[in-house]
């Protein structure tokens, strides 16, 4: 599970040295709060929740959040194994580099975990109409990048700070 | 050109549509040149995002791979269903998310949060040890037990009376209730095991029946039940003196525990499994089982020779109010 949870921070943060410092301090957070652990509860969906929480309020807390949420090109493209056995998909790479942190976890959750779209809502504490609709923006915006007809994506941004406000639309 | 919007073609190519609209854009595609291209598009996007995942996992299980010393091997368990696991999912989370600090520290180059003589590992110890050493785990005290078994309590298990939890119809129509219409409350009388009461213990928020039986001696035998998954054939495991068997049948798992040998559990679980469901017609009984009055009570002396309570009829309607 350990790996999983790492891709995971990983994506969310977009770079690895900052990945790795918030799961660390996720999982010390989970081992202090594991009375928050509901008996039933899958183990890997409830660290994943943690992780992203601990994420979001560490966010809340900078002076200029959007700033932070921003993954630079050559950092995001480290998350990539790079070997010679295996082809670099830079054109995708680049495009999830540039994606809203959320959008970007979405996409691993429901392309990456094969969580359903009820899971990896209560994951990102979002409903799972907004997940669908994250799915579809991404996927549609790739699809214009592939088909090269498309303009490039929007520049990285949070979507918004309070899942509870944010409004999307497809 | 048919105008179909991205919403629908992703949620085509994501497999989230009902089997009929999934048959109506497929007729879409053949006819319409543009909408296939942009499926095929959206398609090779899918498939791109789905291999930079799987690109991202492979780099982070490379990395922890080297960087990580290596850690025992997990002991090899049956499976079980879901009743089964019980009680482990608490002490497997602590060990896992212990396991993942006192692991995950190391990589960092800072000292864990925990000892690290605990975990038998050594943290900072780049030559991976030849030998994997295991970790040492304390026997549960009989307070660990005790938690366990005070998890599965509901409030429904101790608002019915004991003696409502000994008659056979209202025990009926409630598991149906609760559990399913199809779940089983066998009569094991053949088996010398008196059907003695039930009740309703919880798991993850669910209902999970408990029915215990009697015989002349030896602790109760409990067959519990609970809607969920698992495997149909019945498969025995032994924890110390209790032996179990546990199924699956008709969405319905089912676990028998007692202090049993492998044969006789396995020979009752079959016996269960051609019983007919709780509130199906009971068959003809005989004029003395229909004398022999009900159960007052749990506390009721074990008379082994008694009958069960009478079955009054299929599918009960009962006055009183069920616990669920």
């Amino acid at each position: 599970m350990l790996p999983r949870l790492k891709r995971f921070a990983d994506v969310l943060v977009g770079e690895k040295r900052e990945g790795k410092t918030v799961l660390r301090r996720a999982l010390k957070r989970m081992l202090a709060g594991q009375h928050r652990y509901q008996r039933g509860t899958p183990l890997d969906r409830w660290a994943f929740a943690e992780i992203y929480q601990l994420w979001l309020s560490e966010l809340r807390d900078h002076a200029d959040p959007s700033r932070q949420s921003k993954a630079i090109d050559t950092d995001f493209e480290r998350l990539f194994r790079r070997d010679e056995d295996s082809d670099f998909d830079a054109l995708t790479a680049s495009f999830l580099g540039h994606l809203p942190p959320q959008q970007r976890s979405t996409l691993l959750l429901v392309y990456g975990e094969g969580f359903d779209h009820e899971e990896a809502g209560r994951v990102l504490d979002a409903s799972p109409d907004m997940i669908q609709a994250r799915l579809i923006r991404a996927c549609a915006g790739l699809a214009d990048r592939l088909g090269s007809s498309a303009q490039a994506p929007a520049n990285a941004a949070i979507e918004s700070l309070d899942p509870g406000e944010a409004t999307e639309q497809p | 050109m048919t105008e179909l919007s991205d919403e629908l073609l992703v949620a085509y190519v994501d497999g989230q549509l009902a089997r009929e609209q999934t048959r109506a854009v497929d007729k879409v595609l053949v006819q319409d040149d543009v909408i296939a291209q942009r499926v095929e598009v959206l398609k090779q996007a899918h498939g791109r995002l789905e291999c930079a995942f799987e690109a991202i996992l492979a780099g982070e299980v490379g990395e922890i791979m080297a960087n990580t010393p290596t850690m025992p091997l997990p002991v090899a368990r049956p499976r079980g269903n879901g009743l089964v696991k019980i009680g482990v999912a608490t002490v497997v989370t602590g060990l896992v998310l212990f396991v993942l600090v006192a692991g995950y520290g190391w990589p960092f180059g800072q000292q864990p949060a925990v000892a690290p003589a605990a975990v038998n590992q050594p943290l900072v110890a780049p030559p991976p040890a030849p030998l994997p050493k295991r970790v040492e785990m304390a026997p549960p005290t009989w307070q660990d037990e005790v938690l366990r078994a005070q998890a599965l309590l509901s409030r429904s298990s101790v608002e019915v009376g004991l003696e409502s939890q000994g008659n056979r119809d209202l025990v009926a129509f409630q598991l149906a209730q609760a559990i399913g219409p199809a779940v089983k409350l066998p009569d094991l009388k053949a088996e010398g095991l008196k059907f003695m009461r039930a009740q309703f213990l919880r798991f993850d928020g669910k209902p999970l029946a408990q029915m215990l039986y009697l015989g002349t001696e030896r602790a109760p035998l409990a067959l519990y039940a609970m809607r969920g998954g698992g495997k149909a054939r019945p498969l025995f495991r032994r924890e110390g003196a209790i032996g179990s068997v546990s199924w699956k049948e008709d969405g319905i798992a089912y676990l028998l525990a007692g202090e049993e040998n492998e044969a006789r559990l396995l020979r009752l679980a079959e016996q269960i499994k051609h019983e007919p469901a709780a509130t199906e017609p009971a068959p003809p009984r005989k004029l003395s089982d229909v004398t022999s009055g009900p159960i007052a009570s749990g506390a009721e002396p074990i008379d082994p020779s008694a009958a069960d309570p009478i079955i009054t009829g299929s599918n009960p309607t009962m006055p009183s109010s069920p616990a669920h």
